[in-house]
């Protein structure tokens, strides 16, 4: 390898970009994995509070997102039954028409691709909203039906991916074993069945998949077309709109457990096939002892990891963080004495000082703190007044400068710290920033 | 006298927009005939065989089978079997499956499929491999398979679209002579298309020689070689040395041409009538010259070798005379001696070894 | 067209020749051309209520498009203008950033990666772009966020000492997009280098050409439909993304799609919404045309 690679751009270069590449790629996703186990309220890992597998119960309890779901599987399976015979007709009208034609045709129909998916969107619902009004329907009618606009909608560009798929495929067709076929005394039809749909079957395969994919991702479509319903995929976007918690995080790696044992399979699959096709397989050790050979069967793989992927959620739901995090807790109201202890004292010596002037001490929101209300893009609830010693001792009040922080899951157990402090800044202590979640 | 494997080409012509692929081909193949058409790539062989096989029709003129005329008889119709050149066996299905379809479309059921099929293979001498893909097997067990699959349609005339190119050497000069045994085995009207005229003068019992759309000659491979009607056909079908000049007379089925090299005897080909003047070619086999060692031939040409090339059963002698070069074969017979380089030569042949035909001799058919 | 049909037919039987007719017909028609031209006709129209749909009031208009350039005092609309322009800058930033990014590893991947390294590099390609398009830019809060994973390492090891906010400098959003649709530049790189000879390279190397060389005369050449493919698909979805810029975009930092939504759900005007949206789609159309024909490419390399 290393002779012909350097010479055609191999090596060290080659080596050091793919692996920045691929940590750029995955490292997003990595530490997206890590926040979902941390059990801090924001998703983050410095500092590491507590390991948790709390966010994914959070996540199951999610009403809007699990009704999402369910309207996203409706309509995923429409969009495949609809968009995979379009995309097969359209690559099966591409493969016949004259080179002139074709160049048109495969033009309009790559179009759906390329436009931004709310001129999509918009185009569907006042196109179908005005086929509602020629009928007279009036607005509980299919025609804004927030399903069927979705449904729609996606097929029009995601027929075009499923064309795509089946362009592909078809390229690697031999035209001449369909005349073979009607040569050897098959009618077209079947000669269209028996030779070149099986020749398209893994293709089918793919052109679903990937229009399920599409179908479940989509949102700049959907977001429109759905009107004022709700699939999985809008649902999580409020949800991050409105404010970020890590039972998303718990999302992202049930996904990427998902889609890795599926790569795992589907790679243990091609190996398969190939060695069986090469003819390979019967001299490979790994196949030739039953126990491996078992081992080695994509439904041997997928057995073994979906036990793995059980074990490991059965671990999950038995693991208890409570302590930890009491702990934790413990540690926080320590520090937080210790702080307003400091405080008092300092006030103490002013107090001491300026004993004359009678001055108040000074208020929080007067406070210019670096922090300001820059770091509050969504907009701060007003009790999250910065911390009064931001420079000294930032790290554990870094949760009061999130916006989802505060709100919704401001706990109900009070903390015993700030009730029991006459401290002026007492109110300054916003306690839920602090608290994590029960 | 028509048979069901008859096949006639009755003024066919075939044409794709401007450009002429067959031109007015006419000609009748007859039942059981192992019936070749040779010409190099683009001729035009390639669509005449489809035609037949239903893919394309014919712009003017019929097809007829077994006296039917063919138009608006689909392919899967049609009582011929085309082995495709890459084969067309379906990649999907096992050997069996594969041999099967034609039983499969036709409705037959399962078991009695299975059955047809192993005697298929058993007669192609490939027993047993039913169940094998089609990529398990070598090319010339494809081959057989391929042949085997067309068999299994139970076809008047089998078309096969230079089945052995795909194979090498060994194996395709064994195939000519395993194709030309089923073929006899079989007894069916057998169309060959090749651009190798080794294939084409060993299997066939006639072969038409095709040219630029236009078919040149129709004749038994010996005539085809010995006889050419055209200075293409000539050219074309083994070696020859090609002599251009003028006619000086001619009678009696022979003509005497004036040539760079001097007055020349050959035969008139087809009986032609020549005019003193007429731009001609005399040919003449580099095997059918001779070293003079005498003076009493009518043709002697003289000129200075060349190079000799050994080439181990023969020796081809490379002879420059004026601007031309002729060569000739001599058989290594262990007695000869090798020529040396710069060596005067004398060359001799009977006029009857020597063909003599019109420069732009097109198909001048005397059917 | 007669003869056509009939041999498709004749090949494929009657059923199939329907089937990839009316397939193609409605596709064609009821979900590419009709919706457009409804909501081009729509962009033309007033926000009426309900009530006065069809009546006197009806009436075409170009005032969406008016107001797209110009605001209700007179004044040019420098603000929905600009936003469009940022909208288009940005989103050629992105493509040209990701085709730095993507060819040499289209390269590698075409041409150093062998056996086990190069499977494992298709299937690292592919996994990140099974996770929800929403999840990816969420990660990229998570990095990015005031407290966030970077600012956290960062003011840990006292690089800074207070959270930089790499949301409001758009650098969160900027990531995120160059990440988004990074895969849909690889490929058609990638299909596109694949199909290049191993021996031209080796036989430039040879003749004493630079690396340099090779990959400016040898391989970008080849590469060049697969670029003008990637990038076409890229910078439409980039310029016509919606969650990044509502995720990962600034408060007081709009993407022209947003503008749009805006109308749309927010202010009810859907008839302006449908103006904004036909720019949208008309200036991104003529903006790859263009670029499509200083390069010299075709369309039918889009999608390869």
């Amino acid at each position: 390898m290393s002779g012909s690679s350097k010479s055609t751009g191999g090596g060290l270069f080659a080596i050091g970009y793919s692996l920045l590449f691929f940590a750029f790629l995955f490292g997003p996703l990595i530490i997206m994995t890590i926040t979902a186990f941390n059990s801090s309220s924001f998703p983050r890992i410095t500092p590491w509070e507590c390991f948790t597998t709390d966010w994914f119960g959070a996540l199951i309890r999610d009403q809007r997102l699990m009704s999402g779901l369910s309207t996203s599987v409706g309509i995923g399976i429409g969009v495949v039954a609809i968009s995979v015979p379009l995309g097969l007709a359209g690559a099966l009208a591409l493969s016949e028409v004259s080179p002139r034609l074709r160049t048109a045709l495969y033009s309009v129909l790559i179009i759906p691709i390329l436009v931004p998916g709310v001129v999509l969107g918009i185009s569907t619902i006042v196109f179908w909203g005005s086929v509602g009004r020629l009928f007279g329907g009036d607005h509980g009618g299919i025609f804004y039906n927030g399903t069927f606009l979705t449904l729609a909608g996606q097929v029009t560009f995601i027929a075009a991916y499923a064309m795509l798929v089946f362009i592909a495929r078809l390229q690697r067709f031999d035209p001449t074993l369909t005349e073979a076929a009607l040569d050897l005394g098959a009618t077209p039809g079947q000669a269209f069945r028996k030779i070149l749909m099986p020749f398209l079957g893994p293709a089918i395969g793919s052109a679903a998949f990937m229009a399920l994919l599409a179908s479940f991702e989509n949102y700049n479509t959907t977001v429109f077309t759905i009107l004022s319903g709700n699939t999985f995929t809008t649902a999580l976007a409020s949800k991050v709109r409105l404010g970020t918690d890590p039972s998303l995080s718990a999302l992202a790696v049930i996904i990427i457990a998902v889609t890795l044992i599926g790569a795992m399979i589907n790679e243990a699959h091609n190996r398969r096939q190939e060695l069986l096709r090469t003819g390979r397989a019967s001299r490979s050790r790994l196949y030739t002892n039953p126990v491996t050979r078992w081992l080695t069967h994509p439904a041997g793989i997928g057995i073994i990891l979906l036990g793995c992927a059980a074990a490991l959620v059965y671990a999950g739901s038995e693991h208890d963080s409570r302590a930890c995090r009491a702990d934790l807790i413990e540690q926080k109201r320590a520090v937080q004495e210790r702080l307003l202890q400091e405080q008092r004292q300092r006030i103490e010596e002013q107090k001491r000082l300026q004993q004359p002037s009678a001055t108040t001490p000074p208020q929080p929101s007067n406070n210019p703190s670096p922090f300001g209300g820059a770091f509050s893009p969504g907009g701060l609830a007003p009790g999250a007044a910065p911390a009064p010693a931001p420079s000294t001792n930032p790290s554990p009040f870094g949760g009061a400068f999130n916006p989802s922080a505060l709100a919704p899951e401001a706990a109900p157990a009070p903390t015993p710290v700030p009730s029991a402090n006459p401290s002026p800044f007492g109110n300054a202590f916003n306690p839920g920033s602090l608290q994590p979640k029960p | 006298m028509t048979s069901n494997k008859d096949v006639v080409l009755d003024h066919v012509s075939i044409r794709f927009g401007a450009y002429t692929a067959v031109d007015n081909a006419f000609l009748t193949i007859k039942g059981g005939e192992f019936f070749s058409f040779l010409g190099p790539s683009g001729c035009g062989k390639t669509t005449l065989l489809r035609c037949v096989s239903g893919f394309v029709d014919p712009t003017e003129g019929r097809v007829l089978i077994g006296g039917k005329d063919m138009r608006d008889v689909s392919p899967n119709k049609r009582p011929t079997a085309l082995i495709f050149q890459n084969l067309a066996l379906f990649p999907l299905m096992s050997v069996a499956e594969n041999i099967a379809f034609p039983l499969e479309v036709r409705g037959v059921g399962r078991k009695e499929r299975r059955k047809r099929a192993d005697e298929l293979l058993d007669m192609i001498a490939l027993p047993g491999t039913g169940d094998k893909k089609v990529h398990e097997l070598s090319g010339g067990q494809r081959q057989r398979v391929a042949i085997a699959r067309a068999l299994a349609v139970e076809p008047d005339i089998l078309l096969l679209d230079e089945p052995l190119s795909a194979l090498d050497l060994k194996l395709r000069q064994h195939m000519r002579t395993e194709l030309r045994a089923i073929q006899q085995r079989v007894g069916l009207t057998f169309i060959y298309i090749t651009h190798d005229q080794g294939e084409a003068l060993t299997m066939s019992d006639r072969v038409a020689v095709m040219n630029t759309g236009v078919i040149e000659q129709v004749d038994a491979p010996e005539a085809v070689y010995n006889r050419p009607k055209t200075a293409f056909v000539a050219s074309f079908v083994g070696e020859n040395n090609a002599l251009s000049g003028k006619i000086a007379s001619a009678e009696s089925g022979y003509a005497a041409l004036e040539t760079p090299a001097g007055l020349l005897h050959g035969v008139a080909a087809g009986g032609r009538h020549y005019k003193p003047g007429d731009a001609c070619i005399l040919f003449v086999r580099p095997e059918r010259l001779m070293l003079a060692r005498d003076n009493d031939s009518v043709n002697r040409i003289v000129g200075t070798l060349e190079k000799e090339e050994f080439e181990g059963n023969i020796r081809i002698a490379h002879v420059r005379i004026g601007n031309a070069m002729i060569r000739i074969s001599r058989v290594n017979d262990g007695l000869s001696a090798p020529l040396a380089p710069g060596e005067n030569v004398t060359l001799a042949f009977s006029p009857d070894n020597a063909t003599v035909l019109p420069v732009s001799s097109m198909a001048e058919v005397d059917a | 067209m007669k003869g056509r049909w009939q041999e498709f037919a004749g090949r494929h039987g009657l059923g199939v020749a329907l089937f990839v007719g009316l397939g193609v017909g409605f596709w064609i028609l009821f979900l590419i051309a009709l919706p457009q031209i409804a909501m081009f006709d729509f962009s033309l129209r007033h926000n009426l209520p309900p009530s006065e749909i069809g009546g006197a009031k009806d009436v075409y208009t170009l005032s969406n498009y008016a107001a797209f350039f110009q605001s209700a005092d007179g004044s040019a609309n420098v603000l929905d203008m600009g936003v469009l322009f940022k909208t288009m800058l940005a989103a050629v930033f992105v493509t040209i950033i990701d085709v730095l990014i993507c060819y040499p590893i289209a390269f590698i991947l075409a041409h150093s990666a062998r056996g086990v390294a190069a499977r494992l590099m298709v299937i690292g390609l592919i996994v990140p772009f099974w996770v929800n398009e929403i999840l990816r830019a969420f990660a990229f809060r998570v990095i990015f966020g005031a407290t966030g994973v970077l600012n956290g390492i960062g003011m840990g090891m006292g690089l800074w000492d207070s959270p930089i906010d790499f949301i409001r400098a758009d650098i969160a959003l900027y990531s995120g997009l160059t990440y988004a649709y990074i895969l849909l530049m690889i490929f058609p790189i990638y299909n596109a280098v694949e199909a290049l000879d191993r021996n031209q390279i080796e036989a430039a190397r040879d003749m004493g050409a630079s690396w340099w060389r090779v990959h400016w005369r040898v391989v970008l050449p080849i590469a060049k439909p697969g670029i003008a493919s990637g990038a076409t698909m890229v910078f439409m979805l980039t310029a016509g993304a919606l969650a990044a810029p509502q995720i990962l975009g600034g408060p007081s930092n709009l993407w022209f799609t947003q503008v749009i939504y805006q109308w749309f759900n927010e202010a009810g005007d859907w008839q302006r919404g449908s103006a904004y949206a036909a720019i949208l789609l008309l200036c991104c159309m003529l903006f790859v045309m263009l670029v499509m024909r200083v390069f010299k490419v075709d369309i039918g390399a889009i999608g390869r």
